[in-house]
């Protein structure tokens, strides 16, 4: 008594004892085994199962009521066991590589194929039949004994160690290509069967036969940790904190791990799979055929060592025979083929050049999108500041998902499916990725002019600050030290230098603010605050120019600026900028602090001929060049470092020495041993080539009078530069200094 | 020497050939290729025929087209492509030298006398 079920096989319903229909489950198993390697093995598989369906219903016609056990046995003999198949092929690595030498002569084939069989073992190759890319990580993986998944990984990494793409090009365009049998055992696959998302600690405990629970712990822990640590950290915070710990921390790149084990390993779906997931032994017959193989390698070494012989001997023979005919017959196909050879690198090195470059290109448009987006998300806080209205806001939203959001969905998408080796079927996926993208990018377009709109004119607003003149002669300018406290500056992994920071929820503090020196035109300091801002009209921009509170304080000699001014979310960011234009008078001393350097300024030209317009004050353009910590003094051809002053002197001399020296040198060793006429024309030189330098005897033009050391002739300047007091006079000084001696 | 392993590389060698001038002849379903090859003598299981053909496909040689059958799903019918035909030819001309030549050199009756026997 057995039980009949009912399959839907290949589009034909069969009913089949439940028995016969497990043998037929091991045999289709069996066969994926067997055609695993081969190029399209689901396609041979469909059509071996529509034939054996086939004659199942011929026979379910014909004589019986449902399929049994001798039937599937009957149908299986016709179309042939793995073992049978392989009787009639030989091993299957043999039969391809002689259906591709079919063209040559048998002899030649026979060698070629006889050439693989024995060198497979232990030459590198790339793969033929289990490749992503280029075969690379399955022929290392073959040739070392390693699941060719993690080679893969280790180049993924090395790729991120910035190398990974070189050597991945260069041994694929070195080493040769064939086809492979898989000596791997084991191999990491994903576990559909132990999953709680990717079934990848499933895999991974399987492939190191550890429990689960570890791998999956690895996995967890760290993310909880940084999650709840991140929770804490910005639990008073309102802004969304997501960026803040997707990409920091630990938890983030265990994250990241997770998401390239999944990309990258395949699921263990067939039985086979699974076997090979564990590490079994896939069926008796694999064990048969290891055995077997192993044997027939040894076996055809041997045959090939003896028909290299005979082939050997047999054309000697004939040469003698046919000679030089023969011989050009011979050569012909052999010119062909290392021709074909030679088309095959150079196709071989276009593709990986195309490849390298796609690849480029594609990596950097993923982190320039990358970046836009997040940078966009960063904005956001920002984005009351900047947008105006219902309509703007939609439009930033749509932008910030449509435009930049698709693109990364789209090639992500792209890369899975690439890496799994999915093929789409219909293209509505792609339809609809671009036509959104068309959509986001009108919209993008659509608020850039909308915003710019809102910045079209710019004006600017003097205003001038009274201050009283300095008593010492010197002005120094500096920045309050901050009582204003602020939060941000540490904004999404930001630091530093953005130029505005946040100082609460619904006001903006901006520092963009420039400090500029000019002359000042009668013999007073002059101190103008010029407040600048762009606008949707010129009206608009006044007024929210006028809005800047810029205080300036004084005390004695010092003008303290604000650390910066506020802008609040009614107001919005319309490049609000203050400029300080300070005017120090002939022969007074400026001095700006070096915190003055925390400023931060950049401009926003909309509208260049709409844009600078009322009053600029065209003496604004020629301010002076100023660093930070020094004094300087200002004269009629502008601003002078006066500690600098002393020092460039000394420098242009020192040079001018060294050089000079350098000269004489020259001149000695062209002039050989010349050196009495020399001396009557004045020249540098040493006196004794021998001697060290520090006892370079140096005698001057006119007096002759020799000065020994260097280190006195410094003596001498500072004397003469000391006697001369300013440091303005130092050339004079020097000058008197040479005409001395 | 092993004579089975000597026979299937003979065979093999030959099995694109004799499956090309099959389907040479008209479209052809795979279990007709089958009963042909066997009506001549020489046995192929099935499950050599499919991956052979469909490497075949894969490298242009043969087209398949999907016919309607009486009963049950359409059922995949090969043909030669130009590429399969011009690849047909070459393999003809080889068989032809080569069965020359087997012949020739299988059937002659006359013994080789050793160089030195005539010194």
């Amino acid at each position: 008594m057995k039980k009949i079920i009912n399959i839907n096989f290949q589009g034909r319903v069969i009913p089949i004892e439940e028995s016969a229909y497990d043998i037929l489950q091991d045999y289709i198993v069996s066969l994926r085994g067997y055609f695993a390697y081969e190029e399209s093995r689901d396609e041979i598989i469909n059509d071996i199962e529509s034939r054996i369906a086939e004659l199942f219903s011929d026979r379910l016609k014909r004589t019986t009521t449902c399929i049994t056990d001798d039937d599937v046995n009957t149908v299986i003999a016709s179309i042939g066991r793995p073992a049978d198949l392989e009787e009639a092929e030989g091993t299957q690595s043999s039969g391809t590589t002689a259906t591709k030498a079919a063209p040559d002569d048998e002899h030649k084939a026979f060698q070629a194929e006889a050439g693989t069989e024995s060198t497979t073992s232990r030459r590198l190759f790339r793969s033929e039949n289990d490749k992503i890319l280029g075969g690379v990580s399955a022929g290392l993986g073959h040739y070392f004994g390693i699941d060719p998944t993690i080679m893969r990984l280790l180049f993924v990494l090395f790729m991120f160690m910035g190398f990974g793409l070189l050597l991945y090009v260069v041994l694929w365009i070195v080493v040769p290509a064939t086809q492979l049998n898989i000596n791997v055992r084991k191999r990491l696959f994903r576990n559909p069967e132990v999953r709680m998302l990717g079934g990848i600690a499933g895999g991974i405990s399987a492939y190191l036969n550890i429990d689960v629970l570890i791998p999956r712990l690895l996995f967890l822990a760290p993310f909880i940790l940084g999650v709840l640590a991140n929770i804490f950290r910005v639990g008073g915070i309102n802004f969304d904190p997501v960026p803040n710990f997707f990409f920091k921390g630990f938890g983030g790149t265990f994250l990241i791990v997770y998401i390239i084990l999944w990309i990258v390993l395949p699921e263990a779906t067939t039985a086979t799979e699974k076997l090979e997931m564990r590490g079994e032994k896939v069926d008796l017959e694999s064990i048969k055929k290891t055995v077997k193989e192993e044997f027939e390698t040894l076996k055809v070494r041997a045959e090939k060592f003896g028909g290299e012989l005979k082939d050997r001997a047999e054309t000697i023979g004939q040469d003698l025979k046919k000679g030089r005919q023969h011989l050009a017959s011979e050569t012909a196909p052999v010119v062909r083929r290392t021709r074909s050879g030679l088309g095959h690198a150079i196709g071989l090195l276009f593709k990986a050049f195309f490849l390298f470059i796609a690849g480029v290109i594609i990596f950097t448009l993923v982190t320039a999108l990358v970046a836009l987006l997040f940078s966009g998300v960063g904005a956001f806080p920002f984005k009351d500041f900047l947008l105006n209205g219902f309509w703007q806001n939609f439009l930033a939203w749509t932008t910030l998902i449509l435009f930049l959001g698709i693109p990364i969905i789209a090639l992500l998408t792209w890369l899975i499916r690439r890496v799994m080796g999915v093929r789409s079927t219909n293209h509505y996926l792609g339809y609809s990725f671009g036509s959104l993208w068309i959509i986001g990018l009108v919209c993008a377009l659509l608020l850039t002019g909308s915003i710019a709109r809102n910045f079209r004119s710019k004006t600017s607003v003097k205003e001038n600050v009274l201050i009283n003149q300095p008593s010492n002669g010197k002005l120094a300018i500096k920045v309050t030290e901050g009582n204003v406290k602020y939060y941000g500056s540490d904004w999404f992994g930001f630091s530093g230098d953005l130029p505005f920071f946040s100082k609460n929820e619904d006001s903006i503090m901006m520092n963009t603010v420039r400090v500029k020196l000019i002359k000042s035109a009668d013999s007073q300091y002059h101190v103008y605050a010029v407040k600048f801002s762009n606008g949707n009209t010129p009206a608009v921009a006044e007024d929210l120019a006028n809005k800047i509170v810029f205080p300036v304080n004084q005390s004695d000699s010092v003008l303290y600026l604000p650390k910066g001014f506020t802008i609040t979310q009614r107001d919005k960011f319309r490049n609000q900028q203050v400029m300080v234009i300070v005017e120090t008078p002939l022969g007074k001393i400026i001095e700006v602090d070096r915190n003055v350097d925390s400023y931060n300024w950049f401009n926003i030209n909309v509208n260049r001929r709409n844009g600078w317009n009322s009053g600029w004050d065209e003496r604004w353009d020629n301010s002076y060049y100023w660093n930070s910590n020094r004094e300087y003094l200002m004269t009629s051809d502008g601003l002078k470092d006066m500690k600098n002053e002393m020092d460039n002197e000394r420098k242009k001399y020192e040079r001018s020495r060294k050089q000079r020296n350098r000269e004489f040198e020259d001149d000695t060793r062209s002039n050989g041993n010349q050196d009495e006429n020399d001396n009557s024309e004045g020249g540098y030189r040493y006196k004794d080539s021998n001697r060290k330098r520090d006892t370079v005897i140096i005698i001057q033009k006119d007096t002759s009078k020799p000065v020994e050391n260097t280190k006195s002739v410094r003596q001498e300047i500072k004397k003469v530069t000391d006697k001369h007091g300013s440091s303005s006079d130092a050339p004079k000084a020097l000058y008197t200094l040479l005409t001395v001696f | 020497m092993n004579i089975e392993n000597t026979q299937s590389q003979m065979r093999k060698g030959i099995l694109e050939f004799c499956i090309l001038s099959i389907i040479r002849r008209g479209e052809a379903y795979p279990s007709d290729i089958v009963e042909e090859m066997k009506a001549s003598n020489l046995n192929i299981l099935e499950g050599t025929l499919y991956p052979l053909l469909t490497r075949l496909k894969n490298a242009a040689m043969l087209n398949y087209r999907w016919v309607e059958s009486n009963s049950g799903p359409p059922r995949k019918y090969f043909l030669l492509t130009e590429k399969g035909e011009a690849f047909y030819q070459e393999l003809e001309s080889t068989w032809n030298e080569l069965a020359n030549a087997v012949n020739t050199l299988a059937n002659k009756k006359d013994s080789i006398t050793p160089p030195d026997a005539s010194l």
